[in-house]
């Protein structure tokens, strides 16, 4: 249908969206989901400085651990890391930590700072105007997170590997790959948790800068999360990323999945991801409600 | 036949927080809308006029479920906002916030291909249509340049664009001519116009009077969050009943004055004559049923007309009427 009629159809009356084609099906809402991303792509595209930036910053955060480790530790680092860890090569595990946590913090930054971005933009109630579910957004959202930060990961971890003279192809790469990828989508449910916090309290930066340093220490970027105290234990495995990690390191340096075999350790991921996405949605939703029972959602 | 847009007592209160100092604060009610109650009919261009402040696009946001009303009800081409809000969504095109509701980052074309998707067209029909409104808006040149170098009557322009990607029956468009200059209003205007004709509802907001009273078949006049008039603009500078004056000069004959005399519309002639050509003030209670009449009379005995100039009652006559103050005033609350 052409988008202005001609003359002779015209004071016909025009029909919207629902009449002509019905309800959006799957496939359009995948569109959706695949548009979104690949806006936010090219969006980030034009900033290219930055993106080289993003690559170094795991590698930089790695070094200190490392060189504070190769300057205290002495000849017997290595051994006493191993007694603690079960990887003599904290390099890597640092390494590891470092951009894995990167993953993590861009879920943050992208997903959970996503509806603030918005709303700073001026462009949130441009989205609000279309008859599309916010799940769906959020879903493109965290697909451009996804392949933001796997991306730019997967750089740093191999640039620092050659930095840092380690060999990034030991261990299974697949199943590390496979614990990331499952990690993200209970992590993605907990940053929409974490975004209707934002959308909340209207107070981004302080949030998520806050939320960096939790969650860097729960996660255990740079230590077993065996060093903590019992109730900090149980609340860090009760966090995603932290199985996320671990789950990484185990597949790479082979330091001991929690449950002793992969399979269970990802599973704990499976049953993470039913919950936290539907969770993160509900919370997300009731938010949003009530902000639109008050002064709108593009009010900031 | 049913209205295309109805909308039944509709109310809309904030609580906004009032500091009281760095630590207190005290929320407050405000009354953004009170009780709106009107109809608009299929293919009308209604417009909503009223000044800063007054609830206009407060009303705008409860129709396009950005915002869920206090109490009462409304319904777009059929659909009640609160219960199928995708449906409402997806049957209204709306041009609101102007260019804050675009990616500056983004290109013209990638952000009217971008809100396609948002509205569920399928790639080919998003790249179609995106054209399509990139040549009706003259923008082919501009078009894969980035939003952030255009000027702001640009960037309007493409937010205007941005409303009709998904070819709705209703257009709400909130201010649209702000920021353009008078060339690019017009254009603006002429498409609205044009569209219009092509059988879509439009809701129009403004403050700029002459706008509403080229563009509009009914309006409503906003303030303090209620319609205070509502009707075609004819009737509404008709309800003041205000004394119409026309000046006409020329070379007026005694007998052509007369004959104005007689003309039963006419209440009073005042005449000024110099330099051999005659000013005629004629009053009457409707001038515009009125002019025809008295040209016809005028010329039928011998008049030469040089000027004519009948004084407008304008819509902003009704506002003043009504409220004891002008439009460009602020009346805001929040």
């Amino acid at each position: 249908m052409s988008l202005w009629p001609e003359p002779a159809a015209r004071c016909q009356k025009t029909q919207g969206w629902f009449e002509l084609r019905g309800k959006p099906s799957l496939r359009s809402k995948l569109s959706i989901v695949v548009a979104t991303a690949k806006m936010r792509l090219s969006l980030v595209s034009r900033y290219k400085g930055q993106l080289f930036i993003e690559m170094l910053i795991p590698i930089v955060f790695a070094s200190i651990p490392i060189m504070l480790g190769r300057a205290t530790g002495g000849d017997a680092a290595a051994a006493n890391f191993e007694s603690n860890t079960g990887t003599s090569d904290y390099v890597a595990y640092m390494l590891i930590g470092s951009v894995t946590f990167m993953i993590v913090s861009y879920a943050f930054w992208l997903v959970g700072y996503w509806i603030r971005f918005e709303q700073e933009t001026g462009t949130l109630e441009a989205i609000y105007l279309t008859p599309t579910s916010r799940f769906w957004n959020a879903a493109g959202i965290s697909l451009y997170s996804a392949i933001r930060s796997i991306l730019f990961g997967t750089l740093s971890y191999f640039v620092g590997a050659l930095i840092f003279g380690i060999n990034p192809f030991r261990g299974a790469l697949l199943l590390a790959g496979m614990f990331i990828l499952v990690g993200l989508v209970p992590l993605f449910g907990m940053t929409l948790l974490f975004g209707a916090l934002i959308m909340k309290v209207r107070e981004a930066n302080s949030l998520v800068n806050m939320m960096q340093w939790g969650v860097s220490l729960l996660m255990g970027v740079f230590f077993p999360i065996l060093v903590f105290p019992p109730l900090m234990r149980t609340l860090a495995l009760a966090f995603p990323p932290t199985w996320m990690v671990n789950g990484v390191r185990s597949s790479l340096l082979g330091v001991g999945y929690f449950f002793n075999e992969w399979y269970l350790d990802l599973a704990v991921l499976w049953a993470f991801m039913l919950i936290a996405p539907l969770l993160g949605y509900a919370v997300f939703r009731r938010v949003e409600r009530g902000i639109k029972r008050n002064e709108g959602v593009g009010q900031y | 036949m049913e209205p295309e847009i109805r909308v039944e007592e509709l109310s809309k209160s904030y609580y906004p927080k009032q500091r009281k100092g760095i630590f207190k604060s005290e929320t407050t009610e405000v009354e953004a809308l009170k009780s709106v109650s009107l109809e608009i009919k299929e293919g009308e261009v209604f417009g909503l006029l009223g000044p800063n402040g007054a609830g206009k696009t407060t009303l705008i946001k409860c129709l396009t479920t950005l915002l869920l009303p206090s109490s009462g009800d409304a319904w777009i081409h059929g659909y009640h906002i609160e219960d199928q809000e995708n449906e409402v969504r997806a049957a209204v095109g709306c041009m609101l916030m102007g260019e804050r509701g675009l990616y500056w980052k983004l290109t013209a074309r990638e952000n009217l291909e971008f809100f396609g998707a948002l509205y569920h067209l399928s790639p080919s029909d998003r790249k179609q249509r995106s054209e399509e409104i990139i040549e009706l808006l003259h923008m082919e040149e501009i078009a894969d340049r980035t939003v952030e170098t255009y000027s702001s009557g640009q960037k309007m322009m493409l937010a205007f664009g941005k409303s009709l990607i998904n070819d709705a029956p209703v257009l709400i468009l909130d201010e649209p001519t702000n920021t353009l200059d008078v060339p690019a209003a017009r254009e603006l205007r002429g498409l609205v116009r044009e569209l219009n004709e092509a059988g879509k509802t439009i809701v129009y907001t403004t403050h700029i009077m002459s706008e509403a009273e080229t563009l509009c078949d009914r309006v409503a006049i906003v303030d303090h969050g209620e319609v205070i008039e509502m009707g075609a603009v004819p009737e509404l500078k008709q309800s003041l009943g205000r004394d119409h004056v026309t000046h006409i000069e020329g070379v007026i004959p005694e007998q052509a004055r007369a004959a104005v005399d007689r003309l039963p519309e006419v209440t009073k002639v005042a005449t000024a004559a110099s330099n051999g050509t005659t000013r005629l003030s004629v009053v009457s209670s409707d001038g515009r049923v009125l002019l025809p009449k008295l040209i016809e009379a005028l010329t039928d005995n011998g008049a030469l007309l040089q000027q004519i100039e009948p004084e407008q009652v304008t819509l902003e006559d009704v506002f003043v009427a009504r409220t004891g103050r002008t439009l460009s005033e602020d009346t805001r609350v929040v």
